[in-house]
């Protein structure tokens, strides 16, 4: 009987690892799966290395979307704002907030672990998301360490850190995996810090590089003119073909008070494209030369194959926290398109080069500058969607003013000026990407940002209004065909399909919602035609 | 008494540390002064006698159930907390910041411990928007310049704001902030606020703001800006310059955030002046019978107002016909209309109005 008591738990053991090991190869991420994400996995923050976050699953369409159900909810728990996008793969969906991280049964919403990093003082804003490579979730946390956790269980494999949180750094962004590296970087812009992304061996942890944006303060000949700051806090974007990662790089440093570093600052407020096995600068581009309003380019750049004049064109889309929308050559940063797509009062035109010319008359003043946009920018972290089919870049938007302070008592280090939002109006805007021009737009219903957004194959864009819902909409012309009154949304959406059931994910304060066509209606969407 | 204590803390550690961990603060704070009252040796500070019965009705509320209302210990599930390690050792070392807490409230100096885990606080959860030294950041205000800030005395005001957010000022609800954190928070503003060196600080001062011409700022006021459309400077601006200083005074006359009538603003009674910015609606319904009212709430898909009789009304937006009022449109078209020149004189202007 003895025996039997000892026995038995070791041979049940034997059975649980070998079934475990069995699955563990199912589950996870194979690296190379990343250059096509299969239909049941939205394997990285933007769902693909694009970043158009477009999804081709067509099973919720414009016909069928009026009957969308809740087929599972996830509370946290947590009153933390989620804005993280989650990740899925091997039926297991990973999200986080700032210092958690939840594993949850992809299908069911069911809880399979939970990972809790210590308090610490680095800025809870926000956390954009985890990423997968293998078995291994990387995490980084608000104090600038990077979590490596296995992925069956969350326990700890490594931690390492990457900046001193006493500096002024913290850490937001959802690390970007290309092959073995992952890259993560900084934010942080209340002191005069260098913007630097790096690149962790994915195995070991072991930093392979690091990109800096800006030098060190006191740099001598320093090329940003003495500028520091240009963090690099969303996701980047990756071109397999060409082997370039694309990022964007946030403002400067003082942000507001700009007279002791002149010039353009590069490389803050701009596009950088980098080799991700390097680290090495490529090209530069910059919307917001001698940025002034905190107006950072961090925003997606967006990667599309496709006519440009009639020409095949590799490009790079952005629309920028500036109010501005670009189109270039990503083969060599050059400019196919500039225009606006909100309401901009700070510029003089456009350069020879495509870039905003600033109007210095707007720079923050000590009697205060009514400026659009406000700090909170036309747009910001939300990603927007690129739809091929109907060219149009769809942008959560806002026509919004602000104003703007700086005098000499406010010094030199970090903000350095005072800003107030005065008025913000929420617009959804299709951005049509060979010429600019709006094809339309839809009222979000209040002045704060709303949500991100995802389009699908079937003509559809999933996103949130600024007041409490989350609506599909008919991508050909903005209007609406399904909503529920959730909440405010307050991430981007993802899709996957699971036992061919297609799923929308969105997330409202500290739960995930899951939407679905009824089990019925997907029986009859798989077997409708051989009735 | 103590070693008997101790003996009993031994056989219930276990699920104590387990259940403890899952109970509240307010549990703690409760349990601590209870504690405080029965083992006088142990814990020499204790709070404020409202600050205990509130508690006490809190605990009563949500823990007494298992804990018992005293926190003696209740059913089989909860433990008796005033001998549980956990809460003894705890109390001891919160009961002496407690004490030193309550004793400096008003010539305002913190333990420095209070204040540590104040600017730890602060750094995670605020610096975003005010700066890690309070002193201004990213949209939210410098706190050391702050009235409410100058008002509170022992964190009621900071509290309620911090508790409750500001509602269309970009200030967001923190309300899982306890009493501890909120104290330590508090002790962090005011020891930045004796401490702030002029050139960290994010000041808008008044005499920032007087640049502008309040002649031509009048001549705008009744021609170009159609100010006088809705205004006068002997009616609702009457004296407006003696409510109204500085920044507050530039931020109102550009835009104020609507209201609804359904929406309080807590923590600003100073600013309040009900009504006069809530857009109106009318709605008319499949009767052909309208409804006008104060706007209450709208979105794409449902329009609200409150009707004469004060009762909430709301339709989906189908189903009706509505118009909505809003009187500060002419505000937002205006601001893309501006000069800041224009703004400054209007600024002006109104500066006189005293």
């Amino acid at each position: 009987m003895k025996l039997v008591r000892e026995i038995f738990p070791l041979a049940a053991v034997l059975v649980l690892a070998s079934a475990f090991c069995g699955r563990a190869s199912a589950q996870g991420i194979d690296p190379a799966t990343l250059l096509k994400p299969t239909s049941d996995s939205w394997p990285m923050y933007h769902g693909d290395y694009s970043g158009q976050r477009h999804s081709h699953l067509s099973q919720i369409t414009p016909a069928n979307v009026h009957e969308l159900t809740l087929a599972w909810a996830f509370q946290t728990g947590q009153t933390t704002q989620i804005k993280s996008s989650p990740i899925v793969a091997g039926g297991i969906l990973y999200v986080s907030i700032p210092d958690h991280v939840w594993a949850v049964d992809a299908r069911t919403g069911s809880r399979v672990w939970h990972y809790n990093y210590p308090p610490n003082e680095g800025s809870h804003i926000g956390n954009r998301g985890v990423a997968l490579y293998k078995d291994s979730v990387y995490f980084a946390t608000p104090d600038n360490h990077v979590v490596c956790l296995n992925a069956r269980d969350g326990t700890v494999r490594w931690n390492v850190v990457l900046a001193d949180v006493k500096e002024g750094y913290w850490s937001s962004v959802a690390p970007l995996i290309v092959r073995d590296h992952v890259l993560v970087g900084l934010s942080g812009d209340f002191d005069n810090l260098p913007g630097m992304l790096k690149s962790l061996d994915a195995e070991t942890g072991q930093v392979q590089w690091t990109f800096y944006s800006t030098p060190s303060p006191g740099t001598p000949g320093s090329p940003s003119g003495g500028a520091t700051g240009g963090n690099m806090w969303i996701t980047g974007t990756y071109d397999p073909e060409s082997n370039v990662v694309f990022e964007g790089t946030g403002n400067p440093t003082p942000v507001l008070a700009a007279q002791l570093r002149p010039g353009d600052n590069p490389w803050t407020c701009s596009i950088v494209a980098l080799n991700p096995d390097t680290g090495k600068f490529i090209w530069g581009f910059q919307p917001s030369p001698h940025d002034t309003h905190d107006w950072d380019a961090v925003e997606v750049p967006v990667l599309v194959d496709g006519a440009f004049n009639g020409s095949p064109r590799k490009m790079l889309l952005q629309a920028s926290r500036n109010g501005y929308f670009f189109v270039l050559d990503r083969t060599n940063g050059k400019s196919l398109l500039t225009t606006t797509f909100a309401a901009v009062n700070w510029s003089s035109g456009v350069d020879k080069d495509g870039r905003p010319i600033r109007n210095a008359a707007k720079d923050p003043a000590r009697d205060g500058r009514l400026v659009s946009p406000d700090e909170g920018g036309a747009t910001n972290y939300r990603s927007p969607s690129f739809d091929a089919r109907t060219g149009l870049l769809v942008v959560s938007s806002r026509d919004a003013y602000g104003i703007y302070f700086s005098k000499p008592e406010h010094g030199t280090v970090g903000w350095g000026g005072a800003d107030y939002e005065v008025f913000g109006k929420a617009v959804l805007r299709a951005i049509d990407y060979q010429t600019g021009k709006i094809r339309w737009n839809h009222d979000l219903g209040g002045g704060g940002a709303a949500a991100g957004v995802l389009t699908t194959d079937s003509g559809l864009i999933f996103t949130g209004d600024s007041v409490r819902s989350v609506m599909a909409l008919r991508t050909s012309d903005g209007a609406t065909l399904w909503h529920s009154a959730i909440g405010h949304v307050g991430n981007s959406p993802i899709t996957y399909e699971l036992d061919g059931r297609q799923y929308v994910i969105v997330a409202s304060d500290g739960a995930l919602f899951a939407w679905a066509l009824p089990e019925k209606s997907v029986e009859q969407t798989r077997f409708g035609s051989h009735k | 008494m103590m070693s008997f204590l101790l003996y009993s803390l031994r056989a219930r550690r276990r699920c104590g540390l387990v259940l403890a961990v899952l109970i509240c603060i307010v549990a703690h704070s409760y349990a601590r002064s209870r504690n405080g009252q029965d083992l006088a040796s142990a814990t020499s500070g204790s709070a404020p006698l409202g600050q205990i019965q509130a508690r006490q009705e809190l605990f009563s509320a949500r823990c007494g159930v298992c804990h018992g209302r005293d926190a003696a210990g209740g059913s089989a599930l909860g433990p008796n907390l005033l001998a549980s390690a956990l809460v003894a050792e705890s109390g001891k070392e919160r009961s002496q910041t407690a004490q030193a807490a309550s004793q400096s409230a008003n010539s305002r100096s913190y333990p420095p411990d209070q204040i540590q885990a104040g600017r730890t606080l602060f750094a995670a959860q605020c610096s975003f928007c005010h700066g890690r030294d309070a002193g201004g950041g990213e949209s939210g205000p410098d706190l050391m310049a702050s009235a409410l800030v100058e008002q509170d005395v022992h964190g009621e005001k900071i509290g309620e704001v911090v508790r409750n957010g500001r509602l269309g000022k970009g200030m967001p609800a923190f309300d899982h902030v306890d009493e501890q954190q909120l104290a330590a928070l508090v002790a962090f503003i005011y020891d930045r606020k004796v401490k702030a060196k002029e050139g960290r600080r994010r000041t808008v001062d008044v005499s920032d703001l007087q640049t502008g011409n309040a002649e031509a700022g009048m001549r705008y006021f009744n021609g170009a800006g159609g100010c006088a459309k809705c205004h006068s400077p002997s009616g609702d601006l009457a004296g407006i310059a003696g409510k109204l200083q500085g920044l507050e005074l530039l931020k109102r006359m550009l835009y104020r955030e609507n209201g609804r009538a359904a929406e309080s603003s807590p923590g600003d009674g100073r600013l309040a002046e009900p009504s006069k910015a809530i857009p109106t609606a009318t709605v008319t319904l499949p009767s052909g019978e309208t409804v006008t009212g104060k706007l209450a709430y709208r979105d794409e898909f449902t329009i609200a107002l409150t009707d004469p009789s004060g009762w909430y009304r709301s339709w989906p937006v189908t189903r009706v016909k509505f118009t909505v009022m809003n009187p500060l449109d002419a505000h937002i078209e205006q601001l893309a209309k501006y000069t800041d020149e224009d703004m400054h004189n209007v600024l002006a202007y109104l500066q006189t109005l005293r």
